[in-house]
């Protein structure tokens, strides 16, 4: 048996080839221009950004703060499940990870990386949230959410090589999100959370931190020491998505990284045929059934139509940005199906229909969808009395099919286009083709612009301005899907 | 036709007559899978001309009725199995799914215990066969086939070529390229080589399904 190799010197050498090949230059000017996007960025979004963290009149209540430390706990610890944490970088998961190589030093690096992001944004939480909380609580509390998100790194560690914990973990993270988000919102629909006695004193946060800390350095200790016992096939999984994350950022693609989900999530699956709805025309009756196959999705998008009840004491702005997006969401269910034929349309020769009645027949399921979701979080926002006065719930029959024609038109894009040329700014060059990638489709929703400027400027909901939108919706998606489609034509992708 | 400087395709004529099969060999490289994507408007020739049905082959429903080919690598629906793939271009096709006889066609091909499976789970012979499958479920008037022999195993063949003799008695017209001289006798197609192309001029293109002829 191969005794084991020095890990050391080998990364070494790896660090020292890959260095040689790179231009010194190249490198500091990257630096450069990603610390000045930063700055320029952090003073344009300033106001912003103060707006989040610490907003002029803060309204969390105690219990409000603990439900969104809940929410915010959750939200990180999936993150950090969905990135490994323990992982490698894929040309490694090839090379030293089948090599006699110490497992542990393999893998330590990644897992203190984790922690340290995950201390960050654990920080970053806290900080938010004490922003916006009405009582005044202790900066030590930034302490307290930073050993949190070290905490958490360790428990997605050692869910990693467990698969037992992995799945309780994970539904005890969905939990706190859900039930997190559900509490905020029972409380800004009026009800009362239970009194809370008051921030925790410095005497019991002082010994609470301190007890913390030794809590996570053992804990950190004993992870490092587990870590041989992650699989590799768990390894190889999340170098495969920290790989494609990165492709995604520096490609500026997020559809790699969206692709690569969806396809493990399907991999994982077991399914059993089922016989396409009979009366549907065959694609809304397939887009039907890959519905119905994501309960869980499904289940997420319903409860989602309570978020906008969360900003009604936010600028009526961000409500209408919350309500389009959320039913482009909702819409978006099922439009893996057209980015597929866009992408690569062999199936649809086979299939032998022309790009109308494609666009017709996948066009059914995501307009259900965004009708249903629009209709409901209006209902929900009129019946909270967030809304100027008047029905406003019967727009969502408008702003569904809006949302879905986006939705349909930001998977026909197919992918981002790196051929058109950058505009020089003095941030850098800005490339042109990911930033109309990300607006294909936010440009269909104008459509919208009679009910956004009602909401935004507080104008009731009258008859009229109903059938106005009503009509502007059907003659705009009309349009939409009769111009960008041609009957003689298989080809789904815009020309 | 050719890629960069490197001429593929020169002076060559082919015909298919309606209800026949012909079979192109040659070695790796010479020009088979170009001359079968050009036909399937796949690819577009410098120049020359091509003729499928009489007409210009394009991007047309009607062309993608009449005609079924393997030449593309396909991409697969996420989400759906195998035989609801096979389902959904039935429907597509305006046949009864339950009369087109998929659970037969998945049988032959040797794919009934996947019937559940997403088709990206499949090893690359199943996907084949899946692929070949779905071509010969659907209905058309010409197969376009490149290297159906190709990861199956000897039965597979059989069948497959058999099949394709089948096809052809039912009055389908079929071009394939082929590795497999026994493979093209059995499914009935005439066997000619890229030389015998490039030296004959394409007969009458109006009478026949598909004329290819091309030069650089």
């Amino acid at each position: 048996m191969t005794e084991v190799v020095a890990l050391r010197p080998v990364r070494r050498w790896i660090r020292r080839a890959q260095a040689s090949h790179r231009d010194r230059g190249d490198m500091l000017g990257t630096v450069y221009t990603a610390l000045f996007s930063i700055a320029v960025l952090a003073v344009m979004a300033k106001d912003a950004l103060t707006a989040v963290f610490s907003p002029l009149v803060p309204d969390l209540s105690g219990a409000g703060a603990l439900a969104s430390a809940a929410a915010c706990a959750g939200l990180l610890f999936l993150a950090l499940r969905r990135l490994g944490p323990v992982t490698v970088s894929r040309p490694a998961t090839y090379f030293l990870l089948t090599a006699p190589v110490s497992r542990r030093k393999l893998l330590g690096p990644s897992l203190r990386a984790a922690a340290f992001g995950a201390a960050l944004a654990g920080g970053a939480a806290a900080f938010g949230i004490l922003g916006n909380a009405v009582a005044d609580g202790s900066a030590l509390l930034l302490a307290v959410g930073a050993l949190s998100g070290v905490l958490l790194t360790l428990l997605a560690s050692a869910a990693q090589a467990r698969p037992r914990l992995a799945s309780l973990t994970d539904t005890v993270a969905r939990v706190a999100i859900a039930g997190g988000l559900a509490a905020l919102v029972a409380e800004t629909t009026g009800w009362t959370p239970p009194a809370f006695a008051g921030w925790p004193t410095a005497s019991v946060l002082v010994p609470l931190t301190g007890a913390l800390t030794v809590l996570v350095t053992a804990g950190f200790l004993l992870g490092v020491r587990d870590l041989a016992r992650t699989p590799s096939a768990e390894v190889m999984e999340s170098a495969r998505t920290t790989g494609t994350l990165a492709d995604s950022v520096y490609g500026m693609e997020p559809s790699f990284l969206s692709e690569m989900l969806e396809r493990r999530y399907w991999a994982r699956r077991r399914l059993r045929s089922a016989r396409l709805p009979r009366r549907l025309p065959p694609l809304t009756g397939q887009d039907l059934l890959l519905a119905k196959r994501r309960p869980a999705r499904l289940m997420w998008i319903a409860a989602t139509t309570a978020l906008p009840l969360l900003l009604i004491s936010a600028p009526r702005w961000v409500l209408v940005i919350a309500l389009l997006a959320g039913t482009v969401i909702a819409a978006r269910t099922t439009t893996a199906t057209v980015k597929t034929d866009a992408g690569n349309p062999v199936l649809l020769r086979t299939l032998g229909l022309n790009s109308r009645q494609v666009l017709l027949q996948r066009f059914w399921v995501p307009s259900a969808l965004g009708v249903v979701w629009a209709t409901v979080a209006l209902a929900l926002l009129q019946l909270a009395g967030a809304l100027p006065p008047g029905h406003w719930w019967p727009l969502g029959v408008a702003l569904g099919p809006i949302g879905a024609a986006a939705a349909v038109r930001a998977a026909r894009t197919g992918f981002v286009r790196n051929d058109l040329i950058p505009i020089d700014t003095p941030m850098g060059s800005v490339p042109t083709g990911p930033v109309l990638y990300a607006f294909a489709g936010l440009d269909l929703l104008l459509l919208a612009l009679p009910t956004v400027l009602r909401l935004v400027q507080g104008d009731p909901a009258t008859a009229s301005s109903i059938v106005l939108q009503v009509a502007v919706a059907v003659i705009g998606v009309q349009a939409y899907l009769t111009w960008t489609s041609d009957p003689g034509r298989v080809e789904l992708s815009p020309r | 036709m050719s890629y960069g400087s490197t001429p593929v395709l020169v002076d060559v004529g082919l015909t298919v007559p309606a209800g026949a099969g012909v079979c192109v060999t040659g070695e790796n490289g010479i020009g088979k899978s170009t001359l079968l994507r050009c036909v399937s408007s796949l690819q577009r020739p410098d120049s020359g001309t091509i003729r499928v049905f009489g007409d210009e082959p394009g991007d047309s429903p009607a062309f993608w009725r009449a005609v079924a080919t393997t030449v593309e690598p396909p991409t697969w629906y996420l989400g759906l199995t195998t035989r609801e793939h096979a389902e959904l271009v039935c429907r597509a096709h305006g046949q009864d799914p339950s009369a087109a006889g998929i659970d037969e066609a998945l049988e032959r091909f040797g794919l009934a215990g996947h019937a559940d499976a997403i088709p990206p789970s499949l090893s690359s012979g199943q996907k084949q066969r899946l692929t070949l499958a779905l071509v010969l479920l659907r209905p058309s008037s010409l197969l376009i086939l490149d290297e159906p022999e190709q990861r199956l195993d000897p039965d597979g063949r059989a069948m497959v070529a058999a099949m394709l003799a089948d096809y052809l008695s039912t009055g389908g017209s079929l071009l394939l390229a082929s590795h497999d001289d026994k493979f093209a006798v059995a499914s009935g197609a005439e066997i000619t080589s890229m030389e015998q192309l490039a030296a004959r001029p394409a007969t009458e293109p109006a009478a026949f399904p598909t004329a290819a002829d091309g030069d650089q």
